[in-house]
């Protein structure tokens, strides 16, 4: 960006008063071209700094994960251990039993060691759930928003709450999950879902976890605190539902009126053309899940009240968790190591690149489809 | 046969037009049975000591949050001063200057992805980017600040109003730019007294959603800003905000902050609610003038 490309030639009589009326219209006028001259300055400024944050965005990430980068490298992304101090511990053989030398017991040193993979499983785990719970909520709302509501005159009321709905801050949707859902899911749903299915040999994955301790593993039930996988993609599927039912009412709202009429001339239900609709505007509707998607991978506070914040990889719902949000929003503040730090902004290097990627998608998705359907 | 068909048919569409209106039904009360919750509880436990009280340190009496009230007005108010021109003005740019350069395209895209990072990121980018260059500087351990929060909630503003902007620049007809350049108007006049004034309400409205939007932001604070337990008007300082304040009191053990965070929680909404509809107001009394001039 060239900053400095403002055309206007300086007149003689700058430094006028600009923007007073009346008499003496020649320096006015003077002042109004070097007005030219600064707002176009100005304006070419404010263009340049938005390149220069993101620059300075992916600059800064890079040179602070870097120590991270190189020591770990792309193995990074597979590896699930998570150690921010050096622990040393018994050393065990094959069989789990300590190791004892000369009447001591023999210990080994673990080096810090960090990887990505839990959280990275966290994010893509409870965004998934969230989008498969929102997903059809919200193209049913948004079908009724544009099909149903405009002629029952409630369209401007309905559509001002979903927007209000998406202006609330993660912050209270978090507060509330941590009062509410949690302690809902904590006294009542977790003991009639143990109850129920508990004992269910195929599902016993998800009220029972192994666990090794002193070298032997042994399979414990996981307590149902309400503070796990589950609530936190509940609260995040909440929170998506109205970027996702917003963006494809307007979607849908630019399919032409004689499709959805030469649908139902053709005898088609009101259903039938309904899917014509979600039919002619399906990249747009892609384009709504991947803002969706792309809002849940980011989500911070919400989830990070509710998720249990544990680095492991558990297959079961009910086990706490952390995504790559929360693992930063719980442990960035406390990284006073450097190794440490790092590793968190390798994660932070991540989830931004997601999440542009994500929403990059979205935009081509979203944006080409409008421009393709002038609104007829 | 052909009937039954038929009945299948007819009575599919039925069911999914329950299932939709119950899928809107489902939103909309979702919002009433948080929002609910929210009043019901915060109300009760809002008082006159809240809105104008500092915390006490005493946790079965906490005091109140007016340091966070005035904490986050502040760094709202920092972050439009530089957040608000400088958006503007780049969407003047993108719209007005979008002639003269190829990277119009590219700034466009680069402001459509900004709006789209996590504000965590925002939050440790604020972090590496004004907090750790500060503290080494002064040479003081680690000098978090209102000015690191209020540069981080201007980052997240900044490419909202730009976009918001632009778009709006965009709907002002193209002839009432030709008829003021034709009238010897210089490009400065056009901008401040043709193009500006009669997007005038959808820029209003997109500066105010973007602050209602940084108004409930916290992640970007919890590693800038940091959060306060003082009455402190000087950004210079680890400084309060609502939303850090209520995150703190919310996760810790005591059921009296408890309280307050729930309390905070209505203010901000009660805010933010105010905000939109104001924005709703000023938004179709605009559009009113227009129409009438």
């Amino acid at each position: 960006m060239t900053t400095g490309s403002a055309t206007t030639v300086m007149p003689p009589t700058s430094g006028t008063s600009r923007g007073s009326k009346g008499s003496g219209a020649s320096s006015v006028q003077g002042g109004w071209r070097l007005g030219d001259a600064v707002l176009g300055l100005a304006c070419r400024g404010s263009a340049a700094l938005l390149a220069l944050m993101l620059i300075a965005l992916i600059g800064v990430l890079l040179h602070s994960a870097w120590p991270a980068i190189k020591q770990f490298g792309p193995g990074f992304l597979v590896s699930s251990e998570w150690r921010a101090n050096e622990i040393e511990r018994p050393l065990r053989d094959a069989a789990g039993a300590v190791v004892i030398r000369d009447g001591e017991v023999v210990t080994e040193t673990l080096a810090p060691a960090f990887g990505a993979l839990p959280v990275i499983w966290g994010t893509a785990v409870s965004s998934l759930i969230a989008l498969v719970v929102a997903v059809p909520i919200s193209l049913g709302a948004a079908i009724f928003l544009v099909r149903v509501a405009p002629k029952l005159r409630i369209a401007g009321a309905a559509s001002f709450l979903i927007e209000f709905l998406a202006a609330v801050p993660s912050l209270a949707f978090g507060v509330w999950a941590l009062f509410v859902l949690a302690p809902f899911f904590q006294e009542h749903i977790g003991p009639w879902l143990l109850r129920t299915f508990g004992e269910v040999h195929a599902l016993r994955w998800m009220f029972y976890e192994k666990v090794t301790v002193a070298g032997r593993t042994i399979e414990r039930p996981i307590a149902l605190t309400g503070r796990d996988l589950l609530s936190g993609s509940l609260i995040l599927a909440i929170m998506i539902l109205p970027i996702i039912t917003s963006v494809s009412r307007d979607v849908l709202r630019t399919v032409p009126r004689a499709q959805i009429e030469g649908t139902l001339a053709l005898g088609a239900t009101w259903w039938q053309s309904c899917m014509a609709m979600l039919r002619y505007g399906r990249s747009g509707l892609l384009g709504a899940i991947m803002l969706g998607l792309a809002r849940a991978a980011g989500e911070t506070m919400a989830v990070t009240m509710v998720i249990g914040n544990n680095n492991q990889i558990s297959p079961s719902p009910f086990a706490p968790a952390q995504t790559m949000a929360s693992v930063l929003a719980n442990e960035f503040g406390e990284a006073t190591e450097g190794l440490h730090r790092a590793a968190l902004l390798y994660i932070a290097l991540i989830l931004l690149a997601m999440s542009l990627v994500f929403n990059v998608i979205a935009r081509r998705l979203v944006v080409g489809r409008a421009a393709r359907s002038p609104g007829s | 046969m052909r009937s039954i068909a038929e009945i299948r048919r007819r009575s599919i569409s039925t069911m999914m037009f329950v299932l939709c209106a119950a899928g809107a039904a489902l939103i909309v009360s979702l919002l009433l049975l948080v929002s609910g919750y929210l009043v019901w509880i915060g109300i009760s436990s809002l008082s006159w000591e809240f809105l104008t009280a500092v915390p006490t340190g005493d946790v079965s009496n906490p005091g109140g949050m007016r340091h966070a009230i005035d904490g986050t007005i502040i760094l709202v108010a920092l972050a439009s001063a530089v957040g608000v021109p400088v958006g503007v003005l780049a969407g003047v740019y993108l719209s007005e200057y979008s002639s003269e350069h190829v990277a119009t395209g590219t700034l466009r895209f680069v402001a459509d992805v900004l709006t789209g990072v996590p504000s965590i990121v925002v939050g440790i980018l604020g972090y590496e980017l004004v907090v750790v260059p500060v503290s080494r500087m002064t040479q003081s351990a680690v000098s978090f600040s209102g000015y690191a929060g209020a540069a981080a909630l201007a980052f997240i503003m900044i490419p909202i109003v730009a976009r918001t902007t632009e778009e709006m620049l965009r709907l002002v007809p193209r002839t009432y730019r030709e008829g003021s350049l034709a009238l010897g108007a210089t490009r400065a006049q056009t901008i401040f007294r043709v193009v500006l004034p009669g997007a005038f309400g959808g820029i209003a409205t997109g500066v105010m959603l973007a602050m209602g939007r940084i108004a409930g932001e916290t992640a970007p604070l919890l590693f800038t800003a940091l959060g306060s337990r003082l009455l402190t008007h000087n950004p210079a300082e680890p400084f309060p905000s609502l939303t850090l304040q209520i995150y703190t009191y919310a996760t810790g053990p005591y059921p009296e902050q408890k309280r307050l965070a729930w309390a905070g929680l209505l203010v901000l909404l009660a805010l933010l609610f105010v905000v939109n509809l104001s924005i709703r107001i000023v938004a179709s009394r605009h559009a009113r003038t227009r129409v009438g001039a």
